[in-house]
């Protein structure tokens, strides 16, 4: 019996090593390729990082007004975003490639579906920068037309515009990323034609005296003016 | 009288100097409206008339500029040259209709030559910066030695205008003539409590109004303006005139004034205030950058050579709701807090924020106080810190703040009274220039 | 007589306005007279022209130049005898030139025997042959021709210690024409001259005849009765003669003296004729065309005349005030060229020597409709004097050679009736028959290769007009037509080249043949025919359909 146990042992630790010699290689290339890919990726982030300094990045996305919101939200600037971000990416993949390299078979298909994955990442990333920019501007344009038109509540409204281009926005990249694509359509559509519903019966029934009054402020007010001299600018 | 070649020599030696006309600026002409030039041939005299649904009022108006050529101008060569942005109610066809020539029937008007009037149609909608280039297109062809631009909104258009326009260009050698005009002392304020102080401060000149609807220019003047300004940056020219006064007054050009007499009131609402900010605030803000150089070291201001008063003030009461003005500056001061932050120095927008507090009577928008928010505007508009546009919707309720202030400060003041507030406002304008560099600076 | 017998000759006629006084001298006597102008009759039809205009000849004081008429039948002595006028007639006739003398109808020259005898008087015969007033009250706020020395129509006769009436100058009384005795004696008179064979009249001043309380005493109906009471005779006792009126007024007071063809035969274009120097200068046709818009119809037997320059000042009566001062300061600026609202000078200076501008009116004055009249010297250039008095300026001797006194006389300098021009440039030494005929481009020559090609056609001189209004206000553009015959007439009257479109659909197929030179021009299309045209040009164009 000792002598099985030690030859099954024996057995095994061979095997072990056997695995072990047989893996070992692909755990250094795998170990190199990280390595490797580390140093390439701070290389990219380097000369990413150069060139958005040198288009003046940071700039341009002031005037989108993300760097306020990068601010706000205590992170570093524009640049140092994209070009940090760019390191992690650069670096997975390498990582991933490494991994890879072990052979680990379901691993596989999940490292190639996260490359395949990358492009669309990408694509919500840009969507989701150029909404926001979308709706900080549409939502100022908003706010500085119900100011000057004398509107109440302007910035009520100015939120509210916000906040549907933001929905909005965050509906596609949803789709985009293929999350839960048909809920999040439906859950916006739900959402935006009960919004519309609300607002129809506010000012159909139940809203009546208050969306009278309203009507009432901007018509009579109308009116008063006609009464008064208007003054000319120029 | 015969003149002596010298004396043609001096005079046309300094025009020979206009730059040629590029190809591209004749090719935007159409060839029909290329005959009718060549048809005219040279002119003396060339009167530009931008329309656009004007069927109503634009017979007499054409007549009246008319027989303030045939008064002025009896024996030189004269064109009307109707520049229309695609009117539907025929009034290109009326304009042509009253040409004076041996063709149609004699009018009431006695010419010892033939004036035409001729038409051209530049847009299918209005655009001032086409309408202007197709004039100085047609000025340049015609080598026109004076021409005038005269605006049909003005109902009160007098035959007069065209020798007080044009006048001191053909005979006494200027280049550029804008107009004063009588108002009520409430009437045109963005004009007196920002254009007049802020070009006066900046460039040094103090052109009353330097975006006017009517105007006379030589064609030196013309010509270089039609080469040099760049047509072609995406907008349609809104504020073109201004950026005329402002390349003459940067190019040493010859510049006065000339009083025309009351200004037709014409109907307006407050929601006008906007366009008009863009049109005058806006393209007054987009050309500082690039006149950076020009205005920078200018100190002070001089005045220019005015041929009768420069403003008048009619002092009648009017009924405003300056109520809502100040509501309205309230409002936007509370409302626009997120937009000012990225405009305005911290210390203005806290100023404005107190003031606006304030009841009524205590409410008082300072001239200092105004002179900051607008400098700080510029700077801001320079750095574009948001939109453009933005920025400049963003000083509507400011102005209106403002206004309000001025009404109070005016309400029972004499014309000189006025004017010395508005002289203040433009002292102040000019002692806190270097507030303005330093915020341009600051902001690099 | 070898003249064609036609009626209607005066329509096809190309007068030469000529004074005897200063043509040619025969005699030596510094003076020119008829048989001088006999002897250059040959000069005459060599030119071209059928017709002469002799200014008047009679015996007179000579202090209107010869409008002052004391003999209304004879000849003044300095110019020869009514013999050596009848050879003159004669001689004119075998070279198939009418002749038309003048006849001042108006007024006599206060020398004049009937005005002797009416003015020794108040009871005198004669007396009612003059208008007589004892006070200057009489038709006032008639206006004064001769302002530049008149101040007054009415002039103090010490004699017979009263006023009488001179609408020119106080040496000038008119006639009275309310005394049937004074218009018999005057028929007569005209009988005297048609009978010696003379073809027509001009009739000098013919609106002021007759005077009335309360009118501006012009052109009144009863002058018009008694111009038609004298044409009536003329067509029953010698028809084929002529009767050209000279009336300064506005072409709608100048018809009435065509009447309905019982009048004047003719009458000149007083108000065309300013606007066209007008036209020149201001590079626009718009004057010519109004003026001539203006000009109503006539009877289809009587003609315009239609002149450049004459005897008298370029008048700028019948123009407006700014037209009259831009007509100073362009054509007159040294306040010695103007006289009586007119300017005193000659076709050359006016044009300031400019050979296009000449040969452009020229080729307006040939082209309208209208009979012209050519001024002696305008035809080789002649320049003016104005430092001589009144409108003397205009009627210095005819130069016609570089020679002794420019071949006029042979008598010594200063017996010359009025001085030569000297100048270098208008002087008879440059500017002479002899060497212009010599020279092939001269503007003699040309002046003779024009007048062959207006005659060569009737469409000019009896034609229809219809004016073309090119888009180009600098051209001024006609069609003549007579019959099947058209002629296209364009005239860039700038003195810059032009292109001018011309609408001439309606002869569309039709070649255009130039008519100086009768060469093809493009035959007309669809489109509008563009012409290009040098400064002053003027193109005549046939037009044919083949």
């Amino acid at each position: 019996m000792r002598e099985m146990i030690v030859s099954e042992l024996t057995l095994a630790v061979d095997e072990l090593a056997r695995g072990f010699a047989h893996y070992l290689p692909r755990l250094i290339v795998m170990l190199i390729l990280a390595f490797v890919g580390w140093i390439i990726a701070y290389l990219a982030k380097a000369v990413l990082r150069s060139i958005l300094r040198l288009i003046k990045f940071d700039k341009l996305s002031e005037n989108t007004g993300a760097s306020q919101l990068l601010i706000k939200a205590s992170l570093p600037s524009a640049t140092e975003m994209l070009s940090r971000f760019v390191f992690w990416v650069v670096w997975l993949g390498f990582f991933m490639l490494g991994v890879s390299v072990l052979g680990i078979l379901g691993l596989q298909d999940q490292i190639a579906r996260f490359f395949l994955f990358l492009p669309r990442l990408f694509v919500a990333m840009f969507l989701m920068f150029f909404g926001l920019l979308a709706a900080s501007f549409f939502s100022r344009a908003a706010l500085l037309a119900a100011v000057n038109a004398n509107v109440p509540s302007p910035r009520v409204l100015s939120m509210t515009v916000r906040s549907i281009i933001i929905v909005f926005v965050l509906s596609i990249v949803f789709e985009e990323l293929g999350l839960a694509e048909q809920t999040m359509l439906v859950a916006f559509g739900i959402a935006f034609g009960a919004l519309m519903l609300a607002l129809a019966i506010a000012f159909g029934i139940g809203g009546r005296d208050l969306a009278q009054s309203f009507l009432e402020k901007k018509f009579v007010r109308g009116r008063k003016e006609e009464n008064e001299d208007e003054l000319s600018p120029l | 009288m015969t003149e002596t070649l010298t004396d043609r020599v001096s005079r046309e030696g300094t025009t020979v100097a206009h730059t040629e006309l590029k190809l591209e600026d004749e090719s935007f002409l159409t060839d029909d409206f290329v005959r009718q030039l060549i048809n005219v041939g040279e002119v003396d005299i060339l009167v530009g008339l931008p329309t656009h649904n004007n069927a109503r009022t634009i017979c007499p108006i054409v007549r009246t500029i008319q027989s303030g050529i045939l008064q002025a101008f009896p024996r030189e060569r004269a064109v009307i040259i109707n520049v229309d942005g695609g009117s539907r109610d025929g009034t290109p066809e009326l304009v042509t209709g009253i040409s004076i020539d041996d063709v149609r029937p004699a009018s009431n008007l006695y010419a010892l030559r033939t004036l035409p009037s001729i038409s051209t149609r530049y847009a299918s909608s209005p655009a001032s910066g086409v309408s202007l280039r197709t004039i100085l297109a047609a000025a340049d062809l015609l080598r026109a030695k004076a021409c005038v631009v005269i605006s049909p909104e003005s109902a009160n258009v007098e035959s007069e205008w065209i020798s007080k326009l044009l006048r001191p260009i053909y005979r006494e050698n200027f280049d550029l003539v804008t107009p004063t005009y009588r108002r009520h002392k409430f009437e045109g304020l963005l004009v007196t409590n920002l254009l007049y102080p802020m070009v006066r401060a900046l460039y040094g000149m103090r052109i009353r109004e330097a975006f006017a609807p009517e105007f006379g220019f030589s064609s030196r003047l013309g010509s270089q303006f039609l080469g040099q300004n760049n047509w072609h940056d995406g907008s349609d020219g809104a504020g073109i005139e201004l950026r005329f006064t402002l390349a003459a007054v940067k190019a040493g050009y010859r510049i006065g004034q000339s009083f025309l007499g009351e200004k037709d009131r014409v109907q307006r609402h407050a929601s006008d205030l906007v366009p008009a900010l863009r049109q005058t605030v806006g393209t007054l803000f987009s050309v500082l950058e690039s006149d950076f150089p020009a205005w920078n070291a200018v100190v002070g201001s001089q005045p220019i050579p005015t041929t009768g008063s420069e403003q008048e003030f009619l002092l009648e009461p009017m009924r405003i709701n300056r109520k809502r003005l100040r509501e309205m500056f309230s409002t936007g001061v509370a409302e626009l807090e997120s937009v000012f932050r990225t405009i305005l120095s911290p210390a203005t927008l806290v100023e404005l924020q107190r003031i606006a507090r304030l009841g009524e009577e205590e409410f008082r928008y300072s001239s200092e106080l105004w002179v900051k928010t607008v400098y700080e505007f510029a700077a801001s508009y320079r750095k574009s810190v948001i939109s453009r546009d933005h920025i400049i919707q963003a000083l509507a309720p400011l102005f209106r703040g403002r206004v309000f202030t001025f009404l109070m400060e005016n309400r029972g003041g004499s014309a000189n009274d006025v004017e010395n507030n508005i002289e203040g406002l433009c002292l102040e304008f000019e002692r806190l220039k270097p507030y303005l560099l330093e915020q341009w600076k600051s902001r690099e | 007589m070898p003249v064609n017998p036609d009626v209607l000759w005066y329509k096809d006629a190309i007068i030469y306005q000529v004074h005897v006084r200063t043509f040619h001298d025969s005699n030596g006597d510094g003076i020119g007279d008829f048989q001088g102008l006999e002897e250059r009759l040959d000069y005459l039809q060599e030119l071209g022209v059928n017709a002469i205009w002799l200014m008047p000849f009679f015996p007179s004081p000579l202090r209107d130049d010869g409008y002052d008429i004391a003999d209304y039948r004879g000849v003044h002595a300095s110019y020869g005898t009514l013999d050596d006028f009848r050879k003159v007639l004669d001689s004119a006739h075998q070279r198939g030139l009418r002749v038309i003398i003048e006849l001042v109808l108006n007024h006599s020259s206060d020398q004049h025997p009937w005005f002797q005898e009416a003015r020794s008087s108040q009871n005198n015969p004669r007396r009612d042959w003059y208008v007589w007033s004892d006070t200057e009250a009489r038709y006032k706020g008639t206006r004064i021709i001769f302002l530049d020395t008149e101040t007054s129509n009415w002039a103090w006769d010490p004699t017979s210690k009263s006023f009488y009436w001179h609408r020119f100058f106080s040496h000038q009384p008119d006639l009275n024409y309310d005394n049937p005795a004074v218009r018999e004696e005057i028929w007569d008179v005209m009988k005297f001259w048609l009978e010696m064979g003379v073809d027509g009249f001009r009739l000098d001043a013919v609106p002021y005849l007759v005077e009335r309380e309360g009118t501006n005493c012009e052109n009144l109906p009863e002058t018009h009765n008694i111009l038609k009471e004298l044409r009536r005779k003329l067509d029953e006792q010698f028809p084929g003669r002529m009767l050209l009126a000279e009336a300064n007024q506005w072409p709608a007071d100048l018809r009435p003296y065509f009447g309905d063809g019982d009048e004047f035969h003719m009458a000149f274009h007083f108000p065309l004729m300013p606007r066209m120097f007008m036209a020149l200068k201001l590079e626009d046709r718009k004057p010519i065309t109004e003026i001539l818009h203006q000009t109503p119809e006539i009877p289809p037997s009587c003609q315009w005349s239609l002149f450049l320059r004459n005897h008298d000042e370029l008048t700028l009566e019948m123009v407006t005030d700014i037209e009259r001062d831009y007509m100073y300061d362009m054509y007159a600026e040294s306040k010695m060229m103007r006289l009586n609202l007119g300017i005193r000078r000659r076709l050359a200076p006016l044009l300031s020597n400019d050979r296009r501008r000449i040969e452009l009116m020229n080729g307006m004055l040939m082209s309208l409709p209208g009979t012209p009249i050519i001024y002696y010297g305008d035809e080789i250039g002649m320049g003016d004097n104005i430092g001589l008095g009144d409108r003397n300026g205009v009627r210095t001797p005819m130069q016609w050679s570089g020679g002794w006194n420019s071949g006029f006389s042979v008598a010594k300098a200063e017996s010359l009736v009025a001085p030569l021009i000297q100048d270098p440039v208008y002087g008879y030494p440059a500017v002479n028959v002899v060497s212009q005929s010599e020279s092939e481009h001269s503007l003699l020559h040309w002046m003779q290769r024009i007048i062959s090609v207006r005659t060569s056609t009737g469409v000019f001189g009896r034609g229809a007009i219809e004016f073309l209004y090119p888009a180009n206000h600098r051209i001024l553009a006609y069609l003549r037509r007579l019959g099947k015959e058209t002629v296209l007439v364009v005239n860039n009257l700038s003195s810059s080249a032009q292109a001018v479109e011309l609408d001439l659909q309606r002869y569309k197929g039709n070649i255009l043949i130039e008519m100086f030179g009768n060469n093809l021009f493009p035959r007309v299309g669809e489109l509008p025919y563009l012409l290009t045209m040098g400064p002053y040009q003027f193109y005549w164009f046939r037009l044919r359909r083949v």
